[in-house]
């Protein structure tokens, strides 16, 4: 009875369903502007709603995270730009079918699939995310820092082409979040003097200058690009033609959720092996891979969607987010005075079925929006960036101010933002910097709580991984990634499939 | 074999100064509790930033080893005028912020960048300005109540006077 009171808490609560509504619309905008994502919009956002009540500020976001994930399939199709990185896959045969003046029936198709996948994650979360909550209670101090380590490797070596560059992301992100009074002992720690630094610096300067900056930065390079117009006709796709590919959806959900779920990947991810498990599940396509077939649209639509619910697993019930938007969404929660993990679930379980229910009413305005608005979405890809980018660049301003009332945020966000350019251009993935701040003090914490309690015997502690299974296995897991991602497995990789 | 991708333009300076930034945060992460023990406070500073440190050593000699890019220039495809001037105007608009005060400042950005990015008409770029800094003031400041630098203009007394409608 206490679950179905408070899966209700947004349903009736009339402002409530008019933010997850609000947030939707809004976030298959942000989602449709290529450039401009869903961790930007989320990371500005929360500078915004850090006054308000937790409900309302986590309804927005919900909406603008479920919103995003699925407007990113509109330029993907229309452009061939996708404007979301978990689009990448859908572009591949979405944009074919958009030359051939099936743009609307692509469309059509990828809104329903989403729509299915997004369902099937969300169920995952609400059926999977308390028993594993459960589970993860027993968790000692190592585990959580072995699974913090993990979280930023998987990040570090998912979303670049060199690890090392991830790793070393990873470790400035710490170093980041470590900055100021120690906890324990208020030591300053890369203080270097400044009186401004002893407070830490925000995560959301870094994360709205990581983010929104740099991203905005990165966009001047091609602001003169021209819009171009589509004719979109036939939208609604039949019944039979659903029917027909839900088997691959339900597949392909599958892969999402489960991909989605393992920290630090997200929906891009999810996204690429359901395209590549529908390239070898479906025998005889009626039109090629990669020349619009529509098992290439619903591969990758359900499992970026369903991939939503599975980020949620991990943020809710480890603490550790599934991707960098659960990341933000985890510093939105810690503003608010909540502590994403196993006790989340005990102690406030309302946060919990409320995070679940507004997740599926965000999916069901996504359904309607994205059904009924197409002209309108349509519209927005030619809107001017010349006019978009210094907009975005007040709101990221006013952003990373409104937090402290503090105009040094404001220099760090200029900073970040400018580092994080020079980032991208030079191949460094700038997720894990951000999972990096966001962990830091949890993998600190538990880093000493596990030391300490060994009476500072590393030895003891190295022994008491070996001798816990689950401590083993997020350790193996750790050296898996590691060796995986290394230059010599991909050379032996090399060798093994030329012979 | 897949050909090694090439070294873009400035990238070895940005990868040297990376580098020797790890080192310095290395030995003030030192500087913290040195090797006192391994729950002190600099363990875990200490830990990162010589994995920092690692990493930029080895992500330094990968970029030795690639060729220069000679089909790309600073100028052109890593620093152009059009980035210089943003990020001079962010920085511009972050210092001018606390004495003009948030909507003079915010007009004064918009009206300089549309105009600057889009090469339109003067009365265009102002009624965008103002028209984006009005409606940013009414949800933020409004509906958000979020505070920002009033400067020059009363905004207080208006919005009391704004309030005091309803």
């Amino acid at each position: 009875m206490d679950i179905l009171s408070n899966l209700l808490i947004p349903i009736v609560n009339l402002d409530l369903l008019m933010l997850i509504a609000v947030g939707t619309f809004a976030g298959i905008y942000v989602g449709a502007i290529p450039g401009l994502s869903v961790t930007m919009a989320v990371s500005i956002l929360i500078s915004f709603t850090f006054s308000w009540e937790v409900y309302p500020a986590l309804a927005l976001m919900i909406g603008i995270y479920m919103g995003g994930v699925y407007g990113g399939s509109r330029t993907a199709i229309l452009l061939n730009i996708p404007g979301a990185p978990s689009a990448i896959a859908t572009a591949l045969d979405g944009f074919p079918m958009a030359q051939q003046g099936r743009a609307g029936e692509a469309i059509g198709i990828v809104t329903v699939v989403s729509f299915i996948g997004g369902f099937i994650g969300i169920f995952a979360l609400g059926a999977f995310a308390p028993l594993l909550s459960d589970f993860a209670i027993g968790f000692q101090p190592r585990d959580f820092m072995l699974l913090a380590v993990m979280g930023i490797l998987l990040v570090g070596s998912l979303s670049g082409d060199s690890l090392v560059k991830g790793i070393f992301a990873g470790a400035l992100g710490i170093g980041v979040g470590a900055v100021g009074m120690d906890p324990l002992t208020i030591q300053d720690r890369f203080v270097f003097g400044i009186d401004e630094l002893r407070g830490g610096i925000s995560f959301v300067a870094v994360m709205i200058g990581l983010f929104g900056v740099s991203e905005a930065l990165i966009q001047l390079h091609s602001i003169h690009t021209p819009a171009v117009r589509q004719k979109i006709t036939g939208i609604i796709p039949s019944w039979s033609k659903v029917r027909k590919h839900l088997p691959l959806g339900l597949q392909t959900s599958t892969i999402g959720t489960i991909v989605g779920a393992l920290p630090g990947t997200g929906g891009d991810i999810a996204a690429l092996m359901a395209y590549d498990h529908a390239k070898r599940v479906t025998r005889k396509p009626e039109v090629p891979f990669g020349k619009g077939a529509i098992e290439g649209l619903v591969a990758p639509e359900t499992a970026n969607n369903a991939a939503v619910g599975g980020a949620f697993i991990p943020m809710l019930t480890l603490g550790i987010p599934g991707d960098a938007v659960t990341a933000i969404m985890i510093g939105a929660l810690f503003i608010h005075g909540l502590n994403p993990g196993p006790m989340l679930m005990i102690e406030q379980p309302d946060m919990f079925w409320f995070i679940v229910s507004s997740l599926a009413l965000a999916n069901i305005f996504m359904l309607i929006f994205g059904l009924t608005g197409i002209r309108l979405f349509v519209r927005i890809v030619e809107l001017p960036r010349t006019v978009l980018l210094p907009v975005i660049m007040v709101l990221s301003i006013v952003g990373a101010h409104a937090v402290n009332n503090s105009l040094t945020d404001v220099y760090w966000m200029l900073g970040f933002g400018v580092l994080g350019y020079f980032m991208r251009l030079y191949g460094y993935p700038l997720a894990p910097i951000i999972l990096g701040v966001i962990l830091s003090r949890l993998l600190d914490d538990n880093w000493r709580r596990a030391i300490i309690s060994e009476r500072e015997d590393f030895g003891a502690m190295m022994m008491g991984i070996f001798t816990s299974p689950l401590s083993l296995c997020l350790f193996l897991a750790v050296v898996m990634i590691l060796i995986t991602n290394s230059p010599w497995w991909t050379r032996w990789r090399a060798r093994k499939a030329a012979e | 074999m897949e050909p090694t991708p090439k070294r873009r333009p400035g990238e070895l300076v940005f990868n040297i100064v990376i580098m020797l930034a790890s080192f310095g945060l290395l030995y003030s992460a030192y500087g913290i509790s040195g090797f006192e023990a391994l729950s002190a406070p600099g363990a875990v500073p200490m830990a990162t930033t010589a994995i920092m440190a690692v990493c930029a050593v080895l992500i330094l000699r990968d970029t030795l080893r690639k060729d220069g890019d000679t089909t790309q220039t600073l100028a052109t495809h890593i620093l152009p005028l059009i980035v210089i001037v943003t990020i001079a105007m962010i920085a511009a608009y972050a210092l001018l912020l606390r004495p003009l005060g948030f909507l003079p400042t915010s007009v004064l950005f918009l009206l300089v960048m549309v105009r600057f990015l889009s090469k339109r008409s003067l009365a265009f770029c102002l009624a965008v300005s103002v028209g984006t800094v009005l409606l940013i003031w009414i949800i933020f400041r409004l509906i958000f109540a979020v505070l920002m630098p009033q400067g020059i203009i009363p905004e207080g007394r208006i919005v009391s006077a704004i309030t005091s409608l309803f």
